[in-house]
């Protein structure tokens, strides 16, 4: 039986009378490249804020690699590796200073993280910017980082809330080749996008969530399954996404438009 | 087919963009804290106020008497007030008024001279502005009611001073825009500023010494002011009352030239701005340079004593402190402040007490200064953490460990200042006695440690983000200043009782004694707190990540 990496209970959180996420019952097995599908608001960044430690649930259980995290938070956090939303990055650092930082807080000893570093900001191709401070890098340049700050210590789970926004075609290829590897070796991802095509060309497995729901779950074959196929072509996960969660703007909201169209 | 839009009126764009100015600054005030900000604004426009009132009847009492005791070359000492008020204040409140990005409004489909004259308006619509052009009022009131013939000439050289000025304080503005656009620039500005303002306290005890020397230098000084628009403003109105024709045309158009000088540099300066100047400070990538293989000296810890975390978490905010130019400049602020009080204090200086203050009682007082001051920021010692705030909750370290090398840094700064602070004071006043001495050491100890503990609950209790480079709005939460002051008056005045027992019980010994068991109590407290801390943290992991994440 395959291990399992993510496992909610009922998770739930409530901000005020609003529930952002609620009753959430989700499974990811190890090795898994997992994406998390929804719209704008619908619970995704509470969902991995509360994954990764930095939001507490109102209520349900959460595990991961089967260790409790509301019982043993540090433990759990040594397995896993995050890039949050906004990146969490010191930005009166530079690169190597932020890394050698973050990987001390691992517990690595100096010369591994030292060397990790290295290597790391040279896949990046961050390596001509070590003096420079991190608020002086544009967008891009800070997702790579916080992406090699997410990896340094070699973390069995992954979790990246939007990991290509903001960075160039050729970066993030070396970067989906990167995670591709990493899932071989066993690590689990767990992936957050608004783009369906990046979760489509990426994950093995996607989750689609809306208003706090878990509204479908599976690989791409069973999702394909469960929704009525269009004759004479395969189904994409934008077609699944938009079946699910619904429409966007319809036709008589475009025709309020026309002086623009 | 999308329609394009038909091209704005340069009146319409003015009130446009004095609306957005308007708005927001109202929606500044939206948030609850920025309407606490509220009432704060609203005290300091009582005593804006009351303050241009004052002056307002100043320059109409100075104006009249200029007029009517015929000594109407002092009207360049009036002009020469307004000049440097006009271009300095601006300078001054940029740090703390809400700030509109001017150069944004290059999106819109505006020609140059329509940006020029917007930034004209824009200039115009400042507080300084506002304030000197009715001291200007004012002078043109007294005038008509004093000399009535001069009237006109007042207000055409009035009407040129003002367009001079408004095109200088945004060439100034647009100047410094450019140079305060990389942050490090920015930050040695603010430093400097905040010296400068240190600098001020040492005014009175240098006037006091070498006042007398400095006059006949100063005076030597005063011809060559002629050379400013303000002289030139004044001298016109001279000549005027003295008919001397001639004259004042020749100052009036020396006035001009001013005018249509620095408007060319305006000129030229929107031009840049207008054509895209790029003030991004991105910097260029530079050479790699390979970092030195991995040693085996790299292998071992420096401290070993210290868990990796906290050394970890220590090294980042030693590397924050040096590249904090406002903190690291502000570590020279006590020494300096140190010599101030020793010079206007203890009677080394003629300018000082006559009867000086004993070291008895300057040391225990100054170390209990340095304290007030250097712990200050650890009620808030997170401010300066940005979104990398999250990294503390996503990795594997209790947050004991993190407010402990905190503390350590705290206790390192502390520690090298007093040590610094201790060897002035005994060069400029001398040392106490060994009683005096030990006690204020072990108080030290006592008020640091207690302080920390409470410091540290403030921190996770009332967060306050505080952005590098940047004065306006930059301040800890009202709630941990009210504690800061409360927790020193408190360590204040029970030290300054624990101290004066010494004299009252005829034991010298005593406040040594007493101060050394708070010293342990607070000790034996700290630890415990700091693991009660790693709990409290967590409770009040929303309350951080939503001020510093934001």
């Amino acid at each position: 039986m395959p291990e399992i990496a993510i496992a909610t209970e009922k998770l739930t959180r409530r901000f005020g009378a609003l529930t952002a996420v609620d009753s959430m019952d989700l499974q990811v097995e190890s090795g898994q490249f997992f994406g998390f599908l929804g719209p704008n608001g619908a619970g995704k960044s509470t969902t991995i804020k509360m994954l990764t430690g930095l939001l507490a649930p109102t209520s349900g259980r959460m595990s991961l690699l089967g260790i409790d995290f509301t019982r043993h938070p540090v433990e759990v956090k040594r397995q896993i590796g995050v890039v949050p939303e906004g990146m969490g990055l010191f930005e009166r650092l530079t690169a190597p200073e932020y890394l050698e930082f973050v990987g001390r807080m691992y517990g690595l000893d100096r010369a591994t993280t030292r060397k990790r570093s290295d290597e790391l900001l040279e896949f990046m191709q961050l390596a001509d910017r070590s003096k420079t401070l991190i608020a002086d890098y544009s967008h891009g340049m800070q997702k790579k980082l916080a992406l090699a700050a997410a990896v340094i210590h070699g973390p069995r789970i992954l979790f990246l809330d939007e990991p290509f926004e903001g960075v160039d075609a050729l970066a993030a290829g070396a970067l989906k080749e990167l995670l591709a590897r990493m899932t071989e070796r066993g690590v689990t991802i767990f992936l957050t996008s608004h783009v369906p095509e990046i979760v489509e060309r990426l994950c093995s497995h996607v989750a689609i969530i809306k208003r706090g729901q878990l509204v479908a779950q599976g690989s791409m074959e069973q999702l394909r399954a469960g929704v009525p196929s269009v004759e004479g072509r395969t189904l994409t996960l934008e077609d699944i996404f938009l079946s699910v969660v619904g429409q966007g703007a319809d036709r008589a909201q475009l025709e309020e438009l026309s002086w623009l169209t | 087919m999308a329609d394009v839009s038909a091209r704005a009126g340069l009146v319409e764009q003015i009130r446009m963009v004095s609306w957005l100015r308007w708005r927001v600054l109202r929606n500044g005030f939206r948030n609850k804290s920025r309407r606490l900000d509220l009432i704060g604004l609203i005290f300091s426009g009582v005593f804006s106020a009351v303050f241009v009132v004052a002056v307002t009847i100043a320059f109409f009492a100075g104006t009249k008497y200029v007029l009517e005791q015929h000594v109407a070359q002092l009207f360049s000492l009036f002009f020469l007030a307004l000049l440097v008020w006009w271009q300095l204040f601006p300078i001054m409140l940029a740090g703390f008024a809400p700030q509109f990005p001017f150069r944004s409004l290059l999106r819109f489909p505006l020609d140059l001279s329509a940006f020029y004259l917007i930034g004209m308006a824009y200039g115009l619509a400042d507080a300084a502005a506002i304030a000197a052009l009715v001291w200007m009022l004012a002078m043109l009131a007294a005038t008509l009611i004093a000399e009535p013939a001069a009237a006109p000439i007042m207000l055409m050289v009035c009407v040129l001073f003002a367009l001079l000025n408004i095109t200088m304080e945004r060439l100034l503005g647009a100047w410094i825009e450019k140079l305060l656009a990389k942050r490090r620039a920015r930050e040695v500005f603010f430093s400097l500023f905040i010296l400068a303002m240190i600098s001020l306290q040492f005014i009175n005890p240098i006037a006091q010494k070498y006042g007398r020397a400095i006059v006949p230098a100063v005076r030597g000084w005063l011809p060559y002011l002629w050379i400013l628009p303000s002289s030139f403003a004044g001298d016109a109105l001279a000549r005027a009352i003295d008919k001397e024709w001639a004259s004042m045309a020749l100052k009036i158009a020396g006035l001009a030239f001013y005018l249509v000088l620095f408007s060319a540099f305006l000129w030229m300066r929107y031009a840049k701005l207008y054509s895209g100047e790029e003030l991004s400070e991105t910097a260029a990538p530079a050479r790699v340079e390979k970092r030195a293989a991995v040693t085996e000296a790299d292998r071992e810890e420096r401290m070993g004593f210290l868990p990796p975390q906290v050394m970890a978490v220590l090294q980042k905010e030693l590397l924050y402190l040096k590249r904090n130019t406002f903190l690291f400049f502000g570590l020279i602020f006590p020494p300096m402040m140190l010599l101030f009080f020793s010079v206007q204090l203890t009677g080394t200086h003629p300018g000082g007490l006559k009867r000086s203050i004993t070291p008895d009682l300057f040391f225990p007082g100054m170390m209990a200064y340095l304290v007030l001051i250097l712990i200050a920021p650890s009620y808030n010692s997170f401010s300066y953490e940005g979104r990398g705030m999250q990294s503390y909750f996503t990795s594997p370290v209790r947050f004991r460990d993190v407010l402990l090398a905190k503390n350590l840094l705290t206790v390192a700064i502390l520690f090298s200042e007093i040590a610094m602070c201790v060897v002035l004071v005994g060069w400029r006043v001398g040392f106490p006695t060994l009683p005096v001495l030990f006690a204020t050491l072990a108080a030290l100890v006592f008020s640091i440690v207690g302080q920390l503990t409470l410091a540290n609950w403030t921190s996770l209790s009332f967060p306050r983000k505080i952005e590098f480079g940047k004065m306006q709005g930059q301040r800890n939460s009202g709630m941990s200043v009210l504690v800061l002051f409360g927790v020193q008056i408190t360590f204040g005045a029970v030290s300054a009782l624990i101290l004066f027992s010494g004299r009252w019980s005829g034991n010298p010994w005593l406040p040594a004694e007493v101060f050394s068991v708070l010293a342990a109590v607070a000790l034996g407290g700290y630890f415990p707190a700091l693991d009660a801390f790693t709990d409290f943290a967590e409770k009040k992991k929303e309350t951080l990540l939503d001020a510093f994440c934001r």
